[in-house]
C-alpha cells in the first residue's frame, strides 16, 4: 500500500522524513493557493518544497484541483507554466480544462485524475483512462463508490486506484464567497474557517473555508477506512490518501498511521478513532442506497402504464358524473364498453359506463384526444384515477 | 428584414407543461423520463406520454432534449441502452448527459446528438475542447461562466454553447455538492436534492471577536437575464435556457412567452429597444420566484446574488387553473389550480399578446350548479373570453 498525503510546510516535511518508513512507498502532494482549493502556502512555499522533496528523494505531486471559468483558467495557466514540471512526479487535476492543457501542452508529464465528484461507472473510468492513456498515472475515484464497486473496479481498470481513506468529506464547492458578507464589518480576511449548523438538518457542526477559489463546506463527520485497509489492498487498491490538513495532530497521526502501514502495530492499537475530534464514518464504503428514497418521491398509481390508456379523471360530481379528459390516439368509444379504473391509492374499478356526455350535456358515442367527456358516476373514484379499455373484454 | 435570434429553450416537468411551454412560444422543450434525469419528485415522462410529447412538440416545429444528466451507476446504466432506442424511435432531437460513461453507452448504442449538461461545469474552453471529442455537440456551460466566457468558448472550439437565462441557481458548482446524499441518504446527482443549501445556518466564526450569525448563505438568488439578452446575441450563444422542470403551468407559460415575446420583437427590429421591456420584467415578476439576479451573466457573482432570506411566496400573481375546453360564446372549462370566487376579476393569458380581463359573472360545476367556490383539483365552467384557447392560463392578482 502506498500512502500518499499532503504537506503544507517545511515543519510538516520534516515530521514526515522523521516518521517515514523505508518498508513503505509514499507520495507527498504539495499545493499552492493559486492552485490547489485549501492550500494556504504560497508559491514561494510550495517551490522550497518541492526543493527538499528533490533533495530527499520523495515523489512529489503537484496538485491542480480548483475548478476555473475561462478568465481565471489563463492567470492559472501562466502560473503552472512557470513552475519546474520536471520536479514533479505528476499532477493532480479534476477540471476537465486542466486535463486537456495539459494532454496538449506536456504530454510527457503524468497525470493523476480526480473522479471524485460522480463517476459512479466502469464505463466511463474506463473511457477516461483511455483517453489519457499512458499519460494517465491514477484514477482517484469518488468516496461514494461501495466497496463491490470499488472491488470491480480496481480489478477491470489497469490504471492504479486511489481513494481517500482518512480526512474530510467535501460536501459543496462554490466559487461564490459566502461567509465574507457575514463578517465584513468585523475581519478581512483572506481564508475564513466557520462551522455551520442548521435546525433543518439533522446535523450539526459543519466546517466551512472561504479563501481565494470560493467556499467550501465538509460533512460533520470525517471518513476513516484505515480498519480496511487490508481489505482495501486485497481489492488491488494500493494508494491510500490520508487529508491531515485539517488537524493540528498532523505529527501524531502521521506516526501512527505509518506503524500501521508498515504493520508494526494493528488498527485496534490506534488512537485515532478515540482521540479524533470529529465523528468518523466508513460513509458508503459499506453500500450505497442513496436511490432507494426516490420511488417514495412520487405516486407511480397516477401515471399511465399501457396501450388501453383512455385517459384520466379531472373532475367528479358525487353521485351524478366524472369527467374524463381523454389522452388516447384516434377516435376512442366508452359507452358500454368494460373499463379500468386505477385511482391513486391504487384501488381498481371496472366498469361499463352506460352513458358518455360533452360539457354541454349532449350525448355523444365517439370521442376524441384532449376532449372533455362526462360519464356517470363511480363511487370510489376520485380526481387522477386513470382509465384503461379492460383487456379481458 | 429578419434578424438571427438564439433557441429558446423551455422545461418540460410534464406532458402539460411541455404543451404550455411549446405554446407560449418555446423553440426547443427539455424534459426527463422516469429515470437517468435529475428530478426525480418531477412527474417526468412515461413512454406513452414522451412518444405524445415528441409528436405534439414536433408538430410545432419544436424540438425536444431528454436529460441523461444523472451520474448514473453501473446498474443504471444497464437500462440505458433500451431507453436510447426508444428515443430514437421517437426521433428526440438530442439528450442531455453529464457523465462520461453515459456518453459513451449513448455513443455505443445509438446516433443521438449528444448535449453536455451544466452538471459537467464546463467552465473554459480547454474542457470545451474536451468534451468535443468525448462527442459533445452542445455544452451547456457552468452557471459560474459570463457570457463573454462564453463568446471565446464558441469561437475557439465552434461549438453551440447554450446558457441559462433564467430560473433558480445551485450555489455550488453543479455536480460539486453532495449534502443531500450524506446528511439525508438521498443522492443529490441522481435525483434526490434535498435543497439543504435553502436552509438557514446559524454560523459560528470560531472566533471570540467576530459575532455568531444567522444566515441563509448559501441561498442563490434566481437568475434573470431579459436585460442580457442583447449580449447572448452579440456573443451567438446558440440556446437559452429556462431553468425549472419542477415549477408550475404559470412559471413555465409565462416564463416562456416573456423570453420568446423579447426574442420575436428583436427578429423583426433588431434592437430590444421597446416599451414592452418594462411591461416584460413585471411579467417575470407576477411568477413565484426569488429575489432575481444576474448572476455571473456580466461578472463572476458576488455578494449581491446571495438571497438570505427564508424560502417565501410573496407572488402577485397565482394560477387559478388551465383551460381544458373553449366553447365559443358559452363558457371555458377550466382545471382548477387555486381557489377563486364568482364576482371575480381574472386574467385569461393568450400565447401571445396582452393579457386579457375575466370577470366570474358565473362559476358552475361541469352539471350546471352554481359554485360558491373553487376547489383545486376540479373542474368548472366559467364565462367566455374572445380568443381564449386549450391550455391558456388563468391567474389572480393575490391582492385583487
Amino acid at each position: 500500500m502506498k500512502l500518499v498525503t499532503y504537506i503544507e510546510s517545511v515543519h510538516e516535511f520534516n515530521e514526515f522524513l522523521s516518521h517515514k518508513d523505508e518498508s513503505l512507498s509514499y507520495e507527498i502532494i504539495l499545493g499552492c493557493s493559486e492552485l490547489s482549493r485549501y492550500s494556504k502556502s504560497s508559491l514561494d512555499e510550495m517551490l522550497n518544497l518541492i526543493n527538499k522533496a528533490s533533495k530527499n528523494n520523495v515523489p512529489a505531486i503537484l496538485e491542480w484541483d480548483v475548478l476555473n471559468q475561462e478568465e481565471k483558467f489563463l492567470k492559472t495557466v501562466e502560473i503552472f507554466d512557470r513552475l519546474p514540471l520536471h520536479d514533479f512526479k505528476a499532477v493532480r487535476v479534476q477540471d476537465p480544462g486542466a486535463v486537456q492543457y495539459i494532454k496538449t501542452k506536456y504530454p510527457w508529464l503524468k497525470i493523476q485524475l480526480i473522479l471524485e465528484n460522480g463517476n459512479h461507472n466502469l464505463e466511463g473510468l474506463k473511457k477516461w483512462s483511455d483517453y489519457l492513456g499512458e499519460q494517465c498515472e491514477r484514477l482517484v475515484l469518488s468516496n461514494e463508490l461501495s466497496k463491490d464497486m470499488l472491488k470491480a473496479y480496481a480489478k477491470e481498470i489497469k490504471t492504479p486506484i486511489e481513494i481517500l481513506t482518512f480526512g474530510r468529506i467535501l460536501l459543496f464547492y462554490s466559487a461564490r464567497m459566502l461567509l465574507s458578507p457575514l463578517e465584513k464589518e468585523q475581519v478581512q480576511n483572506s481564508f475564513i474557517e466557520a462551522n455551520g449548523t442548521s435546525e433543518e438538518s439533522p446535523h450539526s457542526g459543519f466546517p466551512i473555508i472561504e479563501n481565494r477559489h470560493g467556499t467550501f463546506m465538509f460533512n460533520v463527520k470525517d471518513l476513516y477506512l484505515l480498519d480496511v485497509f487490508n481489505e482495501l489492498s486485497e481489492m488491488g487498491i494500493n494508494h491510500a490518501r490520508i487529508d491531515l490538513r485539517f488537524d493540528d495532530n498532523f505529527k501524531n497521526y502521521l506516526k501512527n498511521i505509518v506503524n500501521l502501514l508498515s504493520g508494526k502495530i494493528q488498527e485496534s492499537d490506534l488512537s485515532i478513532k478515540k482521540n479524533h475530534l470529529r465523528p468518523l464514518i466508513r460513509g458508503f464504503y459499506n453500500i450505497n442506497k442513496s436511490d432507494v428514497l426516490f420511488t417514495k418521491l412520487k405516486n407511480k398509481r397516477t401515471q399511465r402504464q399501457d396501450n388501453n390508456y383512455i385517459g384520466e379523471v379531472v373532475d367528479v360530481e358525487r353521485d351524478l358524473q366524472l369527467a374524463l379528459i381523454i389522452k388516447s390516439e384516434g377516435t376512442t368509444e366508452i359507452t358500454g364498453r368494460t373499463l379500468k379504473m386505477i385511482t391513486p391509492e391504487g384501488k381498481e374499478k371496472v366498469v361499463t359506463p352506460s352513458w358518455m356526455k360533452t360539457s354541454l350535456g349532449e350525448s355523444v358515442v365517439k370521442t376524441q384526444k384532449d376532449e372533455i367527456v362526462l360519464i356517470p358516476y363511480i363511487s370510489g373514484v376520485t380526481v387522477k384515477t386513470q382509465v384503461y379499455l379492460n383487456p379481458n373484454t | 428584414m429578419s434578424h438571427w435570434i438564439p433557441e429558446l429553450l423551455s422545461p418540460a416537468g410534464s406532458l402539460e407543461k411541455l404543451k404550455v411551454s411549446v405554446l407560449y412560444g418555446a423553440n426547443a422543450v427539455y424534459l426527463g423520463g422516469q429515470k437517468f434525469g435529475l428530478r426525480q419528485a418531477s412527474d417526468n415522462f412515461t413512454y406513452e406520454e414522451l412518444a405524445e410529447g415528441v409528436e405534439f412538440a414536433h408538430s410545432l416545429g419544436t424540438l425536444v432534449y431528454v436529460v441523461l444528466n444523472s451520474f448514473l451507476h453501473d446498474k443504471d446504466l444497464e437500462e440505458l441502452p433500451e431507453f436510447l432506442h426508444l428515443l430514437e424511435e421517437l426521433k428526440v432531437d438530442a439528450v442531455i448527459v453529464s457523465d462520461l460513461g453515459v456518453i459513451a453507452t449513448v455513443k455505443k448504442h445509438s446516433k443521438l446528438v449528444v448535449h453536455l449538461s451544466t452538471q459537467a461545469s464546463c467552465l473554459n474552453v480547454e474542457s470545451a475542447k474536451l468534451w468535443q471529442k468525448m462527442g459533445a455537440q452542445r455544452i451547456v456551460l457552468g452557471r459560474e461562466v459570463t457570457i463573454k466566457e462564453a463568446a471565446k468558448i464558441k469561437k475557439a472550439t465552434g461549438l453551440e454553447i447554450e446558457m441559462f437565462v433564467h430560473g433558480s441557481m445551485c450555489m455550488a458548482f453543479s455536480g460539486n455538492c453532495v449534502i443531500s446524499n450524506y446528511t439525508q441518504g438521498r443522492d443529490s446527482n441522481r435525483g434526490g436534492c434535498a435543497h439543504s443549501c435553502r436552509f438557514e445556518y446559524s454560523i459560528d466564526f470560531n472566533n471570540a471577536s467576530v459575532e455568531n450569525k444567522k444566515a441563509y448563505f448559501m441561498s442563490s438568488k434566481d437568475l434573470e437575464g431579459i436585460r442580457m439578452l442583447p449580449e447572448f446575441i452579440e456573443a451567438g450563444i446558440d440556446s437559452l435556457k429556462i431553468e425549472g422542470r419542477n415549477k408550475s403551468h404559470h412559471y413555465a407559460g409565462t416564463i416562456s412567452k416573456v423570453y420568446s415575446d423579447a426574442l420575436r420583437f428583436y427578429k423583426t427590429h433588431g434592437h430590444f429597444l421597446s416599451n414592452d421591456m418594462l411591461l416584460w420584467e413585471e411579467e417575470l415578476n407576477k411568477v413565484s420566484h426569488r429575489d432575481y439576479t444576474t448572476g455571473s451573466l456580466d461578472d463572476y457573482a458576488g455578494e449581491d446574488s446571495i438571497y438570505n432570506q427564508r424560502e417565501h411566496d410573496d407572488n402577485e400573481f397565482v394560477v387559478s387553473g388551465i383551460v381544458l375546453e373553449s366553447v365559443v360564446g358559452q363558457h371555458l372549462l377550466v382545471d382548477v389550480k387555486s381557489a377563486f370566487c364568482p364576482g371575480e376579476t381574472l386574467e385569461v393569458m393568450p400565447f401571445k399578446g396582452a393579457t386579457s380581463k375575466l370577470h366570474v359573472n358565473f362559476l358552475k360545476s361541469i352539471s350546471g350548479a352554481d359554485v360558491l367556490k373553487s376547489k383545486p383539483g376540479s373542474v368548472v365552467k366559467i364565462p367566455y373570453v374572445q380568443g381564449a384557447e386549450k391550455f391558456n392560463i388563468i391567474r389572480k392578482a393575490v391582492n385583487s
